[in-house]
């Protein structure tokens, strides 16, 4: 069946009853699955009822409506109120009908000659003699306007190439700031960690000497070394070392937004943790820094867990590092 | 009366406990469940006021008791609007055969059917509009005065207007006006009852 039913006037059809058995259960069935297409029923519905208190349907269809409408005390109340709605409407319509019509009537030529009618005789030739001044003095002031409308259109466009400019410096200017803090965020970062490893040094009871000059260890580790290969970097950790500094070289696509170590001895033991890491990218690579206590390590072998944090929060792997440490 | 008829000739009735198996039937909890039930009953009404019915909500509440019957005898039903849809035509077919029975009566005594009669409290129902009106909005009140003003190509000029005046879509337009029609039609009929 080619029936579209979208079409208003299929739906009004079916409302007044000219639709076959067929059709209607299409649209029955259709209009229970689907709240647009009731809606849209109830809407041709109200227009038919509007249509009908304004007599606007044919006496066919005026039949059917009151055969199908009309039997019901509920549907008989719609057609009530869509009556009293009309007649608001209607009352509303009215007065802008009127308005429109004066707007249209009148000219400004006609308002000049009325004018001009209602004058007096003395008054009128007064009026009439003055005229051509008037004009003259309007044509003055036409052309001095236009050269001020000129000078200030001259001055505007100015002004705005100057803002223009003050616009850009001042967009370079807040790269630059914004560049800064950046650098000074991630260098305030690291002092915090130095900072936090050298309180967790001075707790371990360092009484002796009270402020050490820290002496800084330092190695780097590449993915990719197995727990039992030969060729594992080694740490050598001379007596006086306070510190160990670790660059743990990482891939420049790994995707997480921070890092978290794990630092276990050969044996399984956790002698070191820490989160909230961040990578950085330096000649080309990119590393994730750590401060470790010297005290921490012993001669040894040592196998680092690094993990990354997605963006969502949740953490996973990202490899395994193994190295040895010499104390002497 | 059809309805009221065939309505007579059941025997069956709605037990407390066969509408709560019903309404068990109908979904998870008591809530949705109820919320179910409407939505089926109410569009029953429509599908009988559709059907040009003079008792739509009796004939609503005849199908729901049909449906309640079938539960209750333990029949399994899948889709419960379009099985309520089902029976609602069956039971349609039985208001037809009734109000053709009816028509023949009426024919041989020489009485015509109750004409519908306009009742006279047409200006009273004005007041009440011109004042459930006054409830509005300023934009809702033009909107519906504007959507439902003059006569049909006029009104699609009046609703293009609308369109472009509140940026939005024809579908949501339709969706206010008919909410606002609602809302005003039983603000209306409350107004008149209560007089």
């Amino acid at each position: 069946m080619a029936t579209d039913l979208n079409s208003e006037s299929v739906i009004a059809r079916y409302l007044l009853g000219e639709l076959s058995e067929e059709q209607q259960v299409e649209i029955e069935d259709r209009a229970f699955a689907d709240h647009k297409y009731l809606a849209s029923i109830t809407a041709v519905e109200n227009d038919l009822i509007d249509e009908y208190v304004r007599n606007e349907l044919s006496p066919a269809e005026r039949q059917r409506f009151e055969k199908q409408f009309l039997a019901s005390a509920e549907r008989r109340k719609r057609v009530e109120f869509a009556r009293a709605l009309t007649g608001v409407i209607e009352e509303q319509a009215v007065p802008k009908k009127i308005v429109v019509r004066e707007s249209k009537s009148w000219s400004w030529m006609d308002s000049i000659y009325a004018f001009i009618n209602g004058l007096a005789p003395a008054a009128r030739i007064a009026f009439v003699s003055a005229v051509p001044l008037l004009l003259i003095g309007a044509g003055y002031l036409s052309i001095e306007t236009l050269r001020l409308r000129r000078e200030l259109t001259e001055t505007r466009a100015a002004n705005q190439s100057q803002q223009n400019s003050q616009q850009q410096a001042l967009e370079v200017e807040r790269r630059r700031n914004e560049e800064l803090n950046a650098q000074l965020n991630q260098e305030k970062q690291q002092r915090e960690q130095t900072d936090e490893s050298l309180r967790e040094l001075s707790e371990a009871g360092d009484a002796v000497n009270p402020a050490p000059r820290p002496v800084i260890a330092s190695l780097t580790l590449l993915p990719g070394l197995s727990r039992g290969g030969d060729n594992k970097p080694s740490l050598v950790l001379p007596e006086d070392a306070r510190l160990v500094r670790l660059q743990v070289g990482i891939d420049p696509e790994e995707p997480y937004k921070s890092f978290g170590v794990d630092l276990h001895t050969s044996a399984g033991s956790q002698v070191w943790t820490r989160e909230n890491l961040k990578a950085r990218n330096r000649r080309g690579a990119r590393a994730v820094g750590l401060t470790i206590p010297a005290s921490a390590l012993k001669s040894g072998e040592y196998e680092l867990r690094l993990r990354g944090v997605t963006e969502s929060g949740a953490a996973e792997d990202v490899g395994f590092y193994y190295f040895n440490v010499r104390k002497r | 009366m059809n309805g009221r008829n065939v309505a007579a000739r059941q025997k069956w009735t709605l037990t407390q406990e066969a509408f709560d198996r019903l309404l068990v039937a109908l979904g998870g909890d008591r809530d949705s469940a109820a919320q179910k039930y409407l939505e089926i009953r109410t569009n029953l009404v429509r599908f009988f006021e559709w059907r040009g019915c003079s008792f739509p909500e009796d004939h609503a509440d005849e199908t729901i008791n049909r449906i309640a019957k079938r539960v209750a005898e333990g029949e399994e039903i899948l889709n419960y609007s379009g099985y309520a849809v089902g029976v609602a035509r069956l039971l349609l077919l039985e208001i037809n055969k009734g109000r053709q029975r009816e028509q023949l009566a009426l024919a041989e005594i020489g009485q015509a059917s109750e004409a519908y009669e306009e009742k006279d409290d047409g200006e009273h129902r004005l007041v009440c509009l011109r004042s459930c009106l006054e409830t509005l909005t300023t934009d809702n009140r033009a909107l519906i005065l504007q959507y439902y003003q003059g006569e049909k190509g006029e009104k699609i000029q009046n609703r293009k207007k609308l369109m472009d005046q509140f940026g939005i879509p024809v579908n949501t337009l339709r969706m206010r006006a008919l909410r606002l029609r609602e809302k005003l039609q039983s603000c209306v009929e409350e107004c008149v009852g209560s007089a």
